[in-house]
């Protein structure tokens, strides 16, 4: 027998469609949750306390002014200061048994950028941008944490803000990122 | 007259030049080029298939008749035309011209692989990615981080080590001065032992590349398709060097 409802119409079809664009909307929502939450880190290392005791961002992420990357700190960085410090709670312990035992602790990068994007620190610190313009406000977090939209419109949106047409061309250049 | 002069010469900017007459066909630069840009090794079988991914290749041409046959060689490499005829074929601007470095770039992330490009070029110095090709453990940490490692279905090419060129200006700038003759090396003039590769600025009158290119011996490959070549190969009548 052949059915007058045309396909469209059946409720079964209606309800594996409902539940495939359910799926993928899950999917989305949850790709892009997962992607906004701090990584975990070895140490949940307190960024503004650091920085309230005034220790400046180049004082750990050495490479800056110099280099692609900020760099992260290694661990004599931070016994040079810690080994003076009375280990009061677990977190100071647990700095303190990675420096006495001279072991790197395993800190997990959260500002990132794909393979195919290339980034250098030096010439935007050069440019005498801030950090927060691009890392969010570090006295207001502990862990540091992974800062929304940084998709390659916001990249051309600020270099266009930042400069004159002319130097716009060398800026919006694909070979300035991609290669 | 000089008005166009001084256009063209805006126009034109990286440029090589290839001595044929010292080149020994030694493979060193396409070697430095696997290295310095993470070409994947394919193997032989693939080689034999023609899906080698060599940027750089060598030549070989036999001069001469027995028994006084000479080997000749020419380094085959991108000649980031400045009208390129695998620009206008890619459907999604993958690979496009570079207003600042007025050089050809493949854009990895924008590449569909239709491999049009490829097919349209004259040179045939485009290779296309067929597989994910494994790169074993001790070898992974000779990648070099400024170069992306592509994936399986896009093409490429050479860049003229675009990496080196937008370190050089950086590396400039830091320093607060212009570039300079012989701030960019790329990985093949490099490595040539006999400096038979070298790599400046065309459009300054003064540098290296220019005198070369303003010599007798001076023919870029293929000059007759309109694609202006930015490579320029030396070759004399072999009356010198044995």
């Amino acid at each position: 027998m052949k059915s007058s409802i045309p396909l469209w119409q059946r409720s079964g079809f209606r309800i594996v469609g409902a539940l495939v664009l359910l799926i993928l909307l899950g999917g989305a929502v949850g790709g892009i949750y997962f992607t906004q939450i701090p990584p975990e880190q070895p140490i949940p290392f307190p960024h503004n306390f650091h920085i309230g005791v005034g220790a400046q961002c180049s004082y750990c992420h050495t490479g800056t002014s110099t280099g692609p990357s900020a760099g992260l700190p290694t661990t004599d960085k931070c016994w040079g200061c810690h080994q003076q410090i009375e280990p009061r709670n677990d977190n100071l312990k647990l700095v303190a048994s990675y420096g006495s035992e001279g072991k790197q602790i395993p800190w997990v990068p959260v500002a990132i950028q794909p393979d195919f994007v290339v980034f250098s620190h030096q010439p935007h610190i050069n440019a005498e941008l801030t950090c927060e313009t691009c890392h969010g406000d570090l006295t207001q977090m502990t862990v540091a944490e992974p800062q929304k939209g940084q998709n390659m419109g916001w990249c051309l949106d600020c270099h266009q803000k930042m400069s004159t047409p002319e130097e716009f061309v060398l800026l919006s250049d694909c070979a300035t990122c991609h290669y | 007259m000089t008005e166009l002069l001084a256009k063209e010469a805006q126009d034109e900017k990286w440029g090589m030049v290839i001595d044929l007459d010292i080149c020994s066909g030694c493979q060193a630069c396409v070697t430095a080029c696997s290295m310095e840009n993470n070409i994947p090794f394919v193997g032989e079988d693939e080689m034999a298939y023609g899906r080698g991914m060599q940027w750089m290749r060598i030549r070989r041409y036999w001069e001469g008749e027995y028994p006084d046959v000479m080997p000749d060689h020419q380094p085959m490499l991108c000649q980031q035309c400045g009208s390129a005829p695998c620009e206008p074929v890619c459907p999604v601007f993958a690979t496009l011209h570079s207003e600042v470095e007025k050089i050809n770039l493949q854009v990895y992330n924008r590449c569909i692989g239709t491999r049009y490009c490829a097919i349209n070029c004259p040179y045939q110095a485009r290779t296309f990615n067929w597989f994910d090709y494994e790169i074993p453990a001790p070898m992974n940490s000779y990648l070099n981080p400024d170069v992306t490692v592509r994936r399986r279905g896009v093409m490429e090419k050479c860049t003229f080590c675009v990496q080196r060129i937008v370190k050089g200006r950086q590396q400039a700038s830091a320093e607060g001065r212009e570039m300079e003759d012989g701030d960019v090396t790329p990985a093949c003039a490099q490595a040539c032992p006999t400096d038979a590769i070298t790599f400046g600025n065309l459009s300054d009158p003064e540098s290296r590349v220019s005198k070369m290119v303003r010599s007798d011996r001076a023919y870029k490959e293929l000059e007759n398709l309109g694609t202006e070549p930015r490579v320029t190969y030396l070759k004399g009548g072999k009356s010198y060097g044995g």
